[in-house]
């Protein structure tokens, strides 16, 4: 045993420090953003004190380490050491809901806790979670907020952080604070009844620490526990199709409904997507692209707390006219797929296999941020770049997923490739490479800049690269925390 | 009153900046938003009311001198009163149009004038008029008028037609027509003639107390002599001078506006506007006939406290926020006229927008003058009006002006020429 | 101190003589009273923040940069202000040049499918509301009222408000940022700086919107923003407020979509249990608690001054002593006031069926007085457009906030009638207005969709009568005690006394480190200093920006 190994066993004990031959292959993006060396150690602390002395060694030895919290696979390769020697932080074991507090909607998580587990929970004390779509059963919650994961519910997020809320962060030099109202962290009953409860994000003061570790790709530091706004979990709930053959012809429809925040869920998807979401094998995949419409606008109404059933006929009511203002019809099912049965789907994480790669196994995905209207063309761009790979365009899922109210919107496109084809896998790569360029020059905007990205968005913003580049010598200088990533 | 009277005002402005804009409720686009010329054009803060508010307070602390600056800060405001509206959306116990005005006099008590007022008050101390013409010329635009002249006649009226509608030619019709239409409707009316004296309203904006005293109570004293009734007059500088600022030094003679008395000639029936006048306009309200035409209301009290800090007076004292001047009769009379169409700007009311000419800005800034009177062009522009129609010789004349300088083609009317030709 | 000629020749280079004033007139219309903000240490009678060594009104951001460039070079402090409300706005330190950002007030864009504008710092939020109301959007207008830079509530102070539950309070607003940093380096945030537009302010990756502006922002000492978006939110009314009415009674009449309520409750247990529900349930569009501000005793009396132009305060003790008055000021002693916006005629008859829904479950009340025609219209332009904000000032000329009792709903109900009744018994020592103690205002739902409650105890006083002044602070001091003693924590009085000391200007390093250090987490202000250092490295902000340096 060398002295690293027994040095993280005094700190986390024996059986939580691992040194697995087989941990490369569990580190590997299932895609080509990163290409991934295999860890020195992967540790599970329990505790924030584990992680701050982990972090604390890991800065006296300059050791890298990659914080992870979801479990496998791993798409985007954040979570892939990229350079040697690096340790793992396997925080899949922290996975504590410290509190929900129905009166002030909150709840309190550690990075383990999955949605799998969070939901039921939450469901009992009358609340829900804004999810993203078909999360994959083991994904931490606390990963998918701070990685700002789009969620179906764009009215819930007056910013684009929501609903995250106050944290408990390591920072990569192995000091913690809490951000937000964290401080009042609630550890006594008392705190929570008399309302002293973690329910701002942004702060404590002048600097916006949330901020720093959000979409941070584990650069920054570790979280160890964060408050979550919830939702009143709703008593009477409807999901609805609004389909149309060209997505031009849903995008004026949309805006009117997030103008007016109507309805609750609320994303546009093509018909492969919608397929790969409710095909169950890869066969149906193909065969429901022909019946799903190629377009069509998904749409959950609501009712919780007071009056619900009114709530959700009157809202039925008006985006029903409003649909017919724009030529177009809300229906309650389409062929192929019900409302009702869709929204089973949606309201709980994926089924096994991930639903990205039940088509073929593995896939590619193309997100960034770009405004509604904007869509279209970069549908077109997918199409054409796709063409010039000789890449089936019908195998192209497309999800637009309006965020932070409707001010803009996540705009995916996911590639299924079979992996175990090499021929499919490089044209796959290829194709990724292309359109992640063309959208690039086209306006696109890679918040979430993993891989190859990352290079693109920071030559182009230098000053953005300096501001970070500086935030991360304060927070982080001997720069442990996964190295190699964005512009560190 | 003193400027040291204001002191405590110097320190409860709460500095908000209220002055600077519109009252807020009324703003409907970013393009007329704005109230105050002065901050509007020189930007510095020291140009609005709060901005004077601080610089009256360093002058009296000895903190700063009597520079250029200064000069130019205190005398580059029109006084026509829009900061003072503004300011009492919310306030009830502050008079920023007073302590201006209070600061103009204390700059020229110091003898910190401008040479373009002082050649204006030297020739109207000689001429009694602040046009720099001789006095002899005062009654040329009532020429081959039928109507009597004071003190030779007796008269129940005397129509005051003020120094600009006396000198400038361009508009005697105004006048000319209002002295007809009066007598046609059946009023005793005379006028002064080469005996007409500038009310002194216009010295008194820019600082010059007591020249202004002085030509009041010769006014007052010979329409005394004449045994007037009534005081019409077609300026609306004269009408706030006679309305407000008169009855100060004991004058209780009826004062009306042309405008007040032409409206109720045509409620009464005595007026009938026949003919079409097919045209949009858009009405100025004149400063000293609108927020500042409200009616003096005697006070004598002192300020004391109840609920231990809230400020108020004893006995209550009046409260002139711009609400009840004269705004309603001249929109009566145009809504009257056959095939007028009436069209708001934006700033209207006790809420207009100055015309420039006012605070003896016209005569020292004559940049800075036409540059407010063309934002009140392109305003009335907006409202997709022919005409641009004011009830006041001197808006009609800057407005007139700066519509040459810019060579536009907006036209521009006083009221009773359009009364006139609706007859 | 005189600015060496040399300086202000360059510096009048940049922004052309016009625009660069250093007479001492001018300078001293650019100082604020200290007697109008004693939430800093005190006495502060007859006390001004410092006077600039140069005001400038630069024109673009170019402009700014250079300026700010320049002061790297020789090392001189520098504050912008857009709208200059309140001390925070103004140096705290001898010889910094003051930065008057008014010529930059253009409404650069407004983007009506994505609901954003993009704007300069002189922009107000009556201005930006007027415009967007004409495209069917509205913005949250922040506490501080309409009269101020909606760039300046965004970016640099707290940006909450009235309609933070449906329209999000300004943090959540803030989209891209254009920021002059106190080097005279440029960062755009977001989507900005990767050439993609105004619309998402984080990223890419880690939010270096962080640096620019967290829970509260840098008040001016840490570099000037010069542009950002903000989002905006629908507006289902008419394109231009319709205004009637004379002034000051200005009251508008909206469509049948539009409803004002003053609600009350029994008990502030009730209040907090109808404020949760409706955060809940999700109807409304402004909810604050507005008039209390006036106290509990005054406000329907002061109503009725304020909708009537022939009433000033001089009939305030005659409509006290109506007991029709007083019954309606006894039956709205725990109220707030909600207005609700339909964006559709079913929405609107939903939203009214659930707020009496949820009076119903929690004993609550419409107060009838306050549905009268002429009150109600006068009461929702006054929340829609919160152009009366400076009736905070209405009695003696001044006032200030103290407690706060920032949180959840139920911690300042918890604490509320304690805080109020405290007030009341210093409001007899004769220094502040009396007004009943309960002068409370805040907004119900300090964040987008609700959460917490803010609970600023409005305190009168006249800022020319130095017993009025001394009392306050007196007063003041008492509030801080009080909130120690009972866990509150340090309230609104004392929330700057880091930046002032007894003479206006920044308060003795001493005094910020014990403030500092006693705070829940010291290592926050560490941070923020390192970050002042890595960002500000010549130091040309003033102590607004709060750092603690104890290695």
């Amino acid at each position: 045993m060398d002295k690293k190994m027994a040095q993280l066993m005094e700190i986390v004990g024996k059986t939580n420090v691992f040194d697995n031959p087989q941990m490369g292959k569990d580190f590997s993006p299932v895609s080509d953003h990163v290409t991934s060396i295999k860890p020195r150690y992967m540790v599970k602390p329990k505790d924030v004190n584990e992680v701050q002395k982990i972090v604390i060694w890991a800065n006296k030895t300059h050791t890298p380490l990659i914080p992870l919290s979801s479990g496998g696979p791993h798409f985007r390769g954040d979570t892939s050491p990229t350079v040697h020697g690096a340790v793992v932080v396997d925080l899949s074991g922290m996975k504590r809901i410290l509190k929900i507090d129905r009166r002030n909607r909150l709840v309190c998580l550690e990075p383990g806790v999955t949605y799998t587990t969070l939901l039921p929970e939450l469901q009992k004390e009358g609340l829900r979670i804004a999810m993203p779509i078909l999360p994959r059963s083991n994904k931490s919650v606390l990963t998918s907020l701070l990685e700002r994961e789009p969620v179906l519910s764009p009215k819930y997020q007056w910013n684009l952080l929501e609903p995250l809320r106050s944290l408990e962060i390591v920072w990569g030099n192995g000091d913690k604070i809490w951000s937000g109202s964290g401080v009042f962290r609630g550890e006594k009953e008392e705190d929570w009844k008399e309302g002293l409860v973690p329910v701002w994000g942004p702060g404590p003061m002048q600097l916006d620490y949330y901020k720093f570790v959000s979409a941070a790709q584990g650069c920054m530091g570790i979280v160890t526990w964060a408050s979550v706004k919830c939702e009143v979990f709703p008593e009477s709930r409807k999901l609805f199709f609004i389909q149309a053959q060209k997505l031009d012809d849903v995008i004026e429809f949309t805006y009117k409904l997030l103008k007016f925040r109507l309805g609750d869920e609320l994303f546009i998807i093509n018909n492969t997507c919608l397929g790969y979401i409710i095909a169950d094998k890869p066969e149906e995949a193909s065969a429901l692209k022909a019946t799903l419409p190629a377009w069509a606008v998904v749409l959950g109404i609501t009712g919780g707390q007071i009056l619900p059933g009114e709530k959700v006929e009157a809202q039925e009511s008006d985006i029903s006219d409003i649909a017919r203002q724009f030529g177009l019809e809300m229906v309650p099912e389409i062929e192929n797929c019900s409302g009702r049965e869709l929204l089973e789907l949606l309201l709980k994480p994926s089924e096994e296999p991930y639903w990205k790669l039940r088509y073929k196994g593995g896939a590619q995905e193309i997100f960034f941020l770009t405004t509604l209207d904007r869509t279209p063309g970069y549908v077109e761009t997918m199409h054409s770049a796709a063409d010039e790979s000789q890449y089936p365009i019908g195998d192209i899922g497309v999800y637009i997923q309006p965020v932070h109210q409707g001010v803009c919107c996540h705009l995916e496109f996911v590639l299924p490739v079979d992996l175990m084809s090499p021929a499919e896998s490089s044209q796959g790569q290829k194709l990724f490479r292309d359109a992640s360029h063309r959208f690039f020059n086209q306006g696109a905007y890679f918040s979430r800049p993993y891989g190859i990205w990352a290079d693109m968005v920071y030559q182009k913003d230098a000053k953005t690269m300096m501001v970070m580049q500086k935030v991360k010598e304060i927070f982080d200088q001997n720069n442990v925390m996964n190295p190699g990533k964005l512009c560190f | 009153m003193a400027l040291e009277d204001f002191a405590a005002e110097m320190d409860r402005c709460s500095q908000c900046s209220y002055c600077k804009w519109i009252p807020f409720d009324h703003i409907k686009s970013w393009r007329y938003a704005k109230n105050c010329p002065s901050v509007s054009y020189n930007n510095f803060n020291s140009y609005s009311a709060r901005g004077r508010y601080a610089v009256a307070r360093s002058l009296l602390k000895g903190q700063s001198g009597y520079s250029d600056k200064v000069r130019d800060i205190v005398y580059k405001c029109m006084t026509c009163g829009s900061c003072d509206v503004s300011c009492k959306v919310c306030r009830f116990n502050l008079e920023p149009l007073d302590m201006v005005r209070e600061l103009k006099f204390k700059l020229v008590e110091e003898g910190h004038v401008l040479d373009e007022h002082q050649t204006i008050v030297e020739s109207l101390d000689k001429e009694h008029n602040t046009m720099l013409q001789p006095k002899t010329g005062r009654g040329e635009w009532a020429e081959g008028l039928d109507v009597p002249r004071l003190f030779s006649k007796e008269a129940e009226i005397v129509f005051h037609a003020g120094c600009r509608f006396s000198y400038d030619r361009d508009l005697w019709n105004s006048v000319r027509s209002a002295v007809t239409i009066l007598k046609n409707a059946g009023m005793d009316v005379g006028i002064m003639g080469e005996r007409e004296m500038c009310c002194g309203g216009r010295i008194y904006s820019m600082g010059y107390r007591n020249e202004f005293v002085r030509f009041a109570e010769s006014n007052i004293k010979a329409w005394a002599k004449a045994g007037v009734r009534m005081v019409v007059t077609s300026c609306a500088d004269g009408y706030h001078a006679f309305k407000r600022l008169y009855p100060r030094l004991g004058f209780q003679v009826q004062v009306m506006h042309v405008v007040e008395l032409l409206n109720h000639l045509i409620n009464e029936g005595r007026l009938v506007l026949r003919s079409e006048i097919p045209m949009s306009v858009t009405y100025h309200d004149p400063c000293h006939l609108g927020r500042q035409g409200e009616p003096y209301v005697p006070w004598d009290g002192v300020e004391k406290k109840i609920k231990s800090q809230i400020i108020v007076y004893e006995p209550k004292r009046p409260r002139y926020n711009g609400a009840w001047g004269i705004y309603d009769q001249p929109r009566e009379i145009l809504k009257k006229i056959p095939g007028l169409q009436l069209l708001e700007m934006e700033r209207a009311r006790e809420y207009s927008w100055c015309c420039g000419a006012g605070g003896g800005v016209r005569e020292a800034y004559p940049e800075f003058s036409m540059w407010t009177a063309a934002e009140r062009i392109a305003e009335a522009k907006a409202t997709g009006a022919e005409a641009l129609v004011t009830a006041c010789s001197w808006c009609e004349r800057n407005f007139m002006d700066a519509i040459i300088a810019q060579r536009d083609a907006m036209k521009v009317y006083d009221i009773v020429e359009l009364v006139q030709e609706a007859i | 101190m005189t600015m060496p000629k040399n300086i202000y020749k360059a510096l009048e280079g940049i922004v052309g003589p016009e625009n660069i004033s250093d007479d001492p007139a001018v300078l001293d219309s650019y100082r604020y009273s200290l007697a109008h903000t004693a939430i800093h240490l005190g006495p502060f009678f007859d006390t001004f923040t410092p006077r600039g060594s140069a005001v400038l009104l630069p024109g673009s951001t170019e402009e700014v940069q250079a300026i700010v460039k320049l002061c790297n070079k020789y090392r001189i402090k520098f504050k912008a202000s857009s709208t200059f409300w309140s001390a925070q706005g103004y140096p705290s330190e001898d010889n910094t040049i003051q930065l008057d950002m008014r010529r930059m007030d253009q409404i650069l864009e407004i983007d009506e499918k994505n609901m954003f504008a993009v704007i300069e710092p002189g922009v107000i939020g009556a201005t930006l509301q007027a415009e967007a109301m004409k495209v069917g959007l509205n913005t949250h207008i922040p506490g501080a009222g309409c009269s101020c830079s909606t760039l300046a509530g965004a970016t640099s102070y707290f940006g909450s408000g009235p309609s933070n539950l449906y329209g999000g309070w300004h943090y959540d607003n803030l989209l891209g940022v254009e920021w002059v940093m106190p080097t005279g380096e440029i960062l755009r945030t977001g989507s900005l700086g990767a050439g993609c537009g105004w619309f998402c302010g984080e990223g890419p990756g880690p939010s270096m919107k962080g640096v620019a502006r967290g829970f509260i922002g840098s008040k001016g000492a840490m570099g000037v923003y010069t542009k950002c978006a903000i989002k905006l939110f629908a507006w289902p009314g008419p394109t231009t407020l319709p205004v009637e009415g004379i002034v000051p009674a200005y009251k508008t009449s909206l469509p049948d979509n539009f409803k004002a309520y003053t609600v009350a409750f029994p008990s502030w247990k009730s209040w907090a249990d109808a404020v949760y529900t409706i955060w809940d349930t999700g109807v409304g569009y402004i909810a604050h608690r507005q008039y209390s501000m006036f106290g509990r005793d005054l406000k329907f009396a002061m109503i009725k001054i304020l909708t009537d132009p022939t009433k000033t305060l001089g009939d305030l003790e005659e409509i006290l002593d109506d007991p029709e008055v007083q019954k309606i000021t006894e039956e709205s002693k725990r109220d707030f006031q909600i207005v609700l916006a339909g964006m559709t005629k079913r929405d609107i008859e939903w939203q009214d069926k659930a707020l009496d829904e949820i009076l119903s479950r929690t004993g609550g009340w419409k107060v009838e007085a306050m549905n009268e025609p002429e009150i109600n219209k006068w009461m929702l332009l006054y929340l829609i457009r919160l152009g009366h904000k400076n009736l905070n000032l209405v009695f003696g000329g001044s006032y200030d906030g103290c407690f706060g009792l920032l949180g959840s709903a139920d911690f300042g109900t918890s604490h509320v009638e304690e805080a109020a009744e405290f007030k009341k018994r210093w409001e007899k020592r004769g220094a502040v207005v009396e007004a009943g103690g309960d002068c409370m205002m805040g907004p119900i739902g300090g964040q987008g969709g609700g959460g917490t409650c803010l609970w600023e105890n409005f305190t009168c006083f006249d800022p020319y009568d130095r017993d009025s002044i001394e009392g306050t602070l007196e007063f003041f001091d008492a509030c801080t005690e009080l909130g120690l003693e009972r866990g509150w924590g340090v309230g609104m009085e004392k929330w700057n006394s880091q930046a002032r000391g007894p003479d206006g200007r920044i308060a003795p390093k001493e005094e910020r480190d014990r403030i500092h250090l006693s705070a829940p987490q010291p290592d926050i202000f560490r941070y923020q200093h390192k970050i002042r250092k890595a960002f500000n490295p010549n130091d040309l902000g003033d102590a607004y920006y709060e750092t603690l340096d104890d290695s």
